[in-house]
């Protein structure tokens, strides 16, 4: 059954766009690293620029992949964080903002199954979001012939991104229990960014790795100097975090009343 | 009880912060019957609806369905169940056809089944269509065909006459009328609309501020307006209501040809 549940839950996304918009909003990412590379490489480009090729050259982005690869691991862990917090909040919210929560919970299915169906399916849309921009972080990093590039610095790019992409997945069943419990969208996608930047301010304090929130920003660098290993005990953190919202979100659809 | 209750609710209690919406409600379904649920606007129809579906849990009392307890977290018994509740919803992106068959697909019900509901709710021609785009009619036979797409043993109707013009409303009361004639389907439908439910009902549930008022049996219903309309109508009502009937069969007839 639970086969059955996955496929539906991969059918309802057919012919939405909330997928490409959600990649399209990541690919500007390295876009962006790549123009301010390119301006900052020839200083009679920043200038030609105006207040952009100022931007650029006070940012502290060096035209070199070990910064690019820095960038990107932050801009995939901080924004990405928020278009996962989007994501989770699509594919749960879409039911209550289209009336169709009263549909699936009447259907002879155990609800944990919808829960663990959603969540598979924002996992893989993130993993795909995350692939394709690595992709084209690449090739944009070759088109630039950024130096510093080796097939092993490229790999250690994989890695990093996906380390961060799945430490901000751990987060995402605690969205998934406030959309389900305000039954919309607005409801988590600000709890997401609330939580993002308290993340950032914990992030300065000794709370930092015991934090959910603040666990993404000292990894990615964007509060401190990036840390290459985790302690164990922001490890226990994101997994608890996670087993919490996976729970909290069934009990949610287990218990509450269903009004809509 | 009865040996052949479908639903049976007893003491069945629901309130809203102060708004008692169901108030120690008992009643009994029985099987292969149309059970007619009759109440004004906000006379705690939906909600009892709700409670029978698992959508909503009671403050006090019990629902049971073919005997068993309603309890959410077991949904086997939906398998036996087809449902409208209030406004029929589909997945807008996807065609009439992709929203039969997701739900046919997690209903467990044969291949088949999705062309047969179409032909049956004459959907033939918005078969490829988005739900997005159907007008609301055809909306709501796509509602009354999910519900009917895995044969249930009981149906559950709110209001299901919502948005149909007056030949779409004889053709469901003929449907729901066959179905309980010939396959022995039990019916559960909620109506504010005196004439539908006097023309489609075997027993007729008066509810009234939460509370069921009133039961009447059809064939008793049947007798007194019989009597009442010797006694007690004028000419001119008799009239006017020969006149009503006239003018429904000559609608039928100009914009419909038959009725299907």
């Amino acid at each position: 059954m639970f086969t059955a549940v996955l496929a539906g839950e991969v059918v309802k996304l057919r012919r939405t766009t909330a997928p490409w918009v959600t990649l399209g909003c990541l690919m500007a990412g390295p876009l962006f690293l790549a123009l301010f590379m390119w301006i900052i490489r020839d200083p009679g480009r920043a200038a030609q620029f105006g207040l952009l090729g100022t931007k650029a050259s006070l940012s502290g982005i060096e035209a070199t992949w070990a910064s690019y690869a820095a960038f990107l691991t932050l801009i995939v862990g901080m924004g990405g964080t928020l278009l996962l917090a989007f994501v989770a909040a699509y594919v749960f919210g879409r039911e209550y903002s289209e009336g169709t929560a009263k549909v699936m919970l009447t259907l002879p299915v155990p609800r944990p199954e919808f829960v663990i169906a959603k969540l598979v399916v924002a996992a893989l849309w993130w993993l795909a979001i995350v692939l394709v921009v690595f992709a084209e972080a690449v090739a944009v990093a070759v088109w630039l012939g950024l130096p510093g590039i080796t097939t092993g610095a490229i790999a250690s790019l994989l890695g990093n991104l996906l380390l961060v992409a799945g430490i901000s997945y751990l987060l995402a069943p605690v969205i998934a229990l406030v959309t389900v419990w305000t039954r919309g969208y607005l409801a988590p996608v600000g709890f997401a960014l609330g939580m993002l930047l308290l993340g950032n301010v914990v992030g300065h304090t000794g709370w930092a790795p015991w934090f959910p929130w603040s666990i993404v920003p000292i990894l990615v660098g964007s509060v401190s100097t990036p840390v290459d290993t985790l302690p164990v005990g922001s490890l226990v953190v994101v997994a608890a975090t996670f087993v919490a919202g996976i729970a909290g979100t069934m009990w949610c659809l287990q218990a509450t009343d269903n009004t809509q | 009880m009865t040996t052949d209750a479908v639903v049976t609710t007893r003491g069945l209690t629901k309130r809203f912060g102060r708004v008692t919406a169901v108030d120690d409600l008992d009643l009994e379904v029985r099987r292969g019957e149309i059970y007619a649920f009759l109440g004004r606007n906000g006379a705690g129809k939906t909600t009892t609806i709700r409670m029978i579906l698992g959508l909503i849990r009671p403050l006090a009392g019990e629902v049971r369905v073919f005997g068993e307890p309603v309890r959410s977290g077991r949904p086997e018994w939906l398998r036996r169940v087809g449902c409208l509740v209030e406004t029929a919803t589909a997945y807008p992106n996807l065609t009439v056809r992709e929203n039969l068959e997701l739900h046919r697909r997690l209903t467990g019900a044969p291949a088949r089944a999705v062309a047969n509901v179409i032909e049956q709710l004459g959907l033939g021609d918005a078969a490829e269509r988005r739900a997005g785009q159907l007008s609301l009619g055809n909306k709501q036979r796509l509602g009354l065909a999910r519900a009917l797409v895995h044969a249930p043993d009981l149906l559950v109707l709110d209001e299901p006459a919502n948005g149909l013009d007056p030949a779409g409303i004889v053709e469901i009361r003929g449907l729901l009328r066959s179905l309980a004639d010939d396959h022995g389907t039990t019916v559960f439908v909620s109506s504010h609309i005196l004439v539908e439910v006097a023309h489609l009902a075997d027993r007729i549930g008066i509810v009234h501020e939460g509370r069921l008022v009133e039961e009447l049996d059809r064939a008793a219903l049947v007798a007194a307006a019989r009597a009442f309309s010797a006694a007690q109508l004028t000419e001119q009502q008799r009239a006017d209501a020969l006149l009503t009937l006239e003018l429904e069969r000559y609608f039928l007839a100009r914009t419909d040809g038959s009725v299907r």
